[in-house]
């Protein structure tokens, strides 16, 4: 019979080996390639000493080809909880050394156990993705093991914040978890995410391209919007995780975290005043606006690469956490298109279900026109911008800075779609269309039966630009709650967002909407 | 076997033609894609009778060359730069007027222009080259 020493000497070793994962050869191979292992990973996300590891011992019980033979500490996945600045996390991290990291039957049940205790205990989810796939040996089992996660993520939407952070290839089925989840994060040269990677393509439709171009970190967070933040090194992507944790809260029944700051709330901003210029052909910089009008000029942008034309992203107002979306009159001249459309709704509609109020500024000419646009379903893409910003019961404040045009208008948080507070700078332009497209229809006659008509029609454009290119057309009405100085920009926000910190709003009990995907 | 009458330069020759087996399908070295894993890269020729016509296989732009395209359609209002003009990041190489918007075409890395490819006064499409630079 063992003695107490010896079986405490066997947990010790048993612990050892697992700690090992797949062995000192493969860990400097992994070091090597310029990546952490999935422990060092753990250590260096979250707070110091806080991990605490469960399943360790965790066994795959496949007996297909050479699996009897085949060990694999720890299952290929680390999984556990511990904090990030103090807050309760739950935690996964695939670990690339152990049969590359392939996810089998118990691999998978190890990442779904961390996934049902972070819903139950109501604390975001971060899964360190670094595999090379299903573990085809496992079969069946591998799809049942990815399927159970993606219903996870999907019950999890919503209810406590999911983090995916690739570190390693990440391709065919494996991405629809990240994809279900609510932020992406990428770093250069590490992290690889496609369906079908570049041997098949070039197989099936001869088009050549390197794993980086075609599913890298930038491909991702600049052409097709999967990604939302990019980072040079596993550390910077660390630190911009632990960033966006400070501005959201742990699950969909608190508020997000306050932060005292040392920012005036009745900080008049007098450069604000001139900072759109008068000739409303020229372009400016609303991050500028954006970086003046918020705490400590402190704003934390989510694909920051992505459409450009709208600028989303995290500030505070006040201590307060606040959901920003901007038309970039820089990009596109502003232009709502496909791309700003869908980037805009997912954002608002993680905003909404997590509390974070939205902040809106509104400068834009109106919809992208184009053949491509139409084609490319700007109808139904453009209608989730109505749709999120409609279906959103946080509190909602818009600043129109300037151009406000049309469906855009509508579209960009307007009163009618339940916006609390619209307030407009005196340089706004609220209308039905630009002075000029106005002018060509409603005088049609005036300018065609005239003299002149190309100075009879200068001259109708003026005068609609005077009649109606302003705001007070709007605030008679009062779509517009306020005109205001722009060097009260911030003042206005903050007072208006402290009075509705109460808000309450309920609507029609339903099962979920139909949102035009 | 089929017979044929052929007239060339007003002399008629009579040709016989034969079929010899089967419908021969069109020969196109486009494997079907592969539902394994792309462990091992798929090797099985199986030739797919006629698909869409794959796309000729696209030349990634040479490492350090950049193609600068109008992203929306609209007027080049000016043109800052010349062929040869060394530009930093971010430089404005020219206005494009479009949606009553004189929108910055900037330089996306730092280099020299190689070549200018529109005229001010020209009107553009979305995707229309602008100029190169290296």
């Amino acid at each position: 019979m063992e003695t107490i020493e010896q079986k405490l000497k066997i947990l010790e070793e048993k612990r050892k080996t697992v700690e090992q994962g797949g062995g000192e050869k493969r860990i400097k191979k992994q070091h090597e390639s310029g990546k952490l292992t999935a422990r060092e990973r753990i250590q260096k996300l979250l707070d110091e000493e806080s991990f605490v590891e469960i399943d360790a011992f965790v066994e795959h019980r496949c007996i297909q080809f050479d699996m009897t033979e085949t060990k694999a500490p720890g299952e290929g996945v680390v999984t556990g909880y511990g904090t990030i600045n103090g807050r309760l996390v739950f935690v996964f991290a695939q670990d690339f050394t152990v049969i590359g990291g392939s996810l089998g039957e118990m691999h998978a049940a190890k990442i779904v156990k961390v996934m049902d205790m972070a819903m139950k205990m109501g604390a975001p989810l971060i899964g360190l993705n670094d595999s090379g796939g299903a573990r085809i040996q496992e079969g069946v089992d591998a799809l049942k093991g990815y399927g159970e996660i993606f219903y996870r993520n999907t019950l999890a939407s919503g209810v406590i914040p999911q983090i995916s952070v690739i570190l390693g290839p990440c391709a065919g089925g494996a991405v629809y978890s990240p994809a279900l989840t609510d932020f992406i994060f990428m770093v250069s040269g590490t992290s690889k995410m496609f369906i079908t990677g570049p041997q098949v393509i070039k197989a099936v439709t001869g088009e050549e391209v390197s794993p980086e171009d075609l599913g890298g970190a930038r491909a991702h967070n600049q052409k097709s919007g999967v990604a939302h933040f990019m980072s040079q090194n596993e550390e910077e992507c660390f630190d911009q995780i632990k960033k966006l944790l400070s501005y959201i809260p742990s699950n969909n029944l608190e508020d997000a975290p306050f932060k005292e700051t040392e920012d005036s709330p009745v900080k008049i901003l007098p450069e604000l005043d001139n900072i759109v210029p008068v000739d409303p052909n020229k372009p400016y910089d609303m991050k500028e606006i954006i970086k003046m009008v918020v705490d400590e000029g402190d704003f934390f942008e989510v694909q920051a690469l992505y459409a450009q034309n709208m600028i989303t992203g995290f500030a505070r107002l006040s201590g307060h956490s606040v959901g920003i979306l901007a038309n970039q009159p820089r990009v596109l001249a502003g232009c709502l298109d496909i791309n700003a459309s869908d980037k805009a709704a997912r954002f608002i509609r993680f905003c909404d279900a997590f509390n974070i109020p939205l902040i809106t500024f509104t400068d834009t000419p109106g919809y992208l026109p184009g053949v491509a646009q139409e084609h490319g379903g700007i109808i139904r893409h453009g209608a989730k911008l109505l749709y999120a910003y409609s279906e959103a019961t946080v509190p909602k404040i818009t600043v129109i800075t300037r151009k406000a045009y049309g469906g855009a208008y509508i579209a960009m948080c307007s009163r009618h779609l339940g916006a609390d507070q619209v307030f407009a700078w005196p340089t706004a332009e609220i209308a039905v269309m630009g002075p000029e497209g106005a002018a060509n229809i409603i005088f049609k006659k005036e300018i065609e039966e005239s003299n002149d008509p190309v100075a009879a029609r200068n001259e109708k454009i003026e005068e609609y630009r005077d009649r109606f290119a302003n705001p007070y057309q709007a605030a008679a009405r009062g779509y517009v709650d306020d005109v205001i100085e722009p060097s009260t920009t911030r003042v206005k926000l903050i007072s208006a967002l402290e009075m509705l910190m109460s808000k309450r709003e309920t609507r029609p009990a339903k099962k979920h909407g139909n949102i035009p995907v | 076997m089929k017979k044929y009458k052929i007239t060339v330069n007003g002399q008629t020759y009579e040709v016989e033609v034969e079929e010899i087996g089967g419908a021969v399908p069109i020969k196109e070295e486009t494997p079907a894609p592969s539902t394994e894993k792309p462990k091992e890269a798929p090797k099985q020729e199986t030739p797919k009778p006629t698909p869409a016509a794959a796309p000729a296989p696209k030349k990634a732009v040479p490492a350090g060359k950049a193609t600068i395209t109008a992203p929306m359609p609209g007027t080049i209002l000016s043109v800052k730069v010349k062929e040869g003009s060394k530009v930093s990041k971010g430089d404005v190489l020219m206005i494009l007027e479009a949606m009553k918007m004189e929108n910055e075409i900037l330089a996306p890395q730092d280099g020299i222009i190689s070549s200018i490819d529109v005229s001010e006064g020209a009107s553009v499409n979305t995707g229309d080259l602008l100029a190169t630079m290296e």
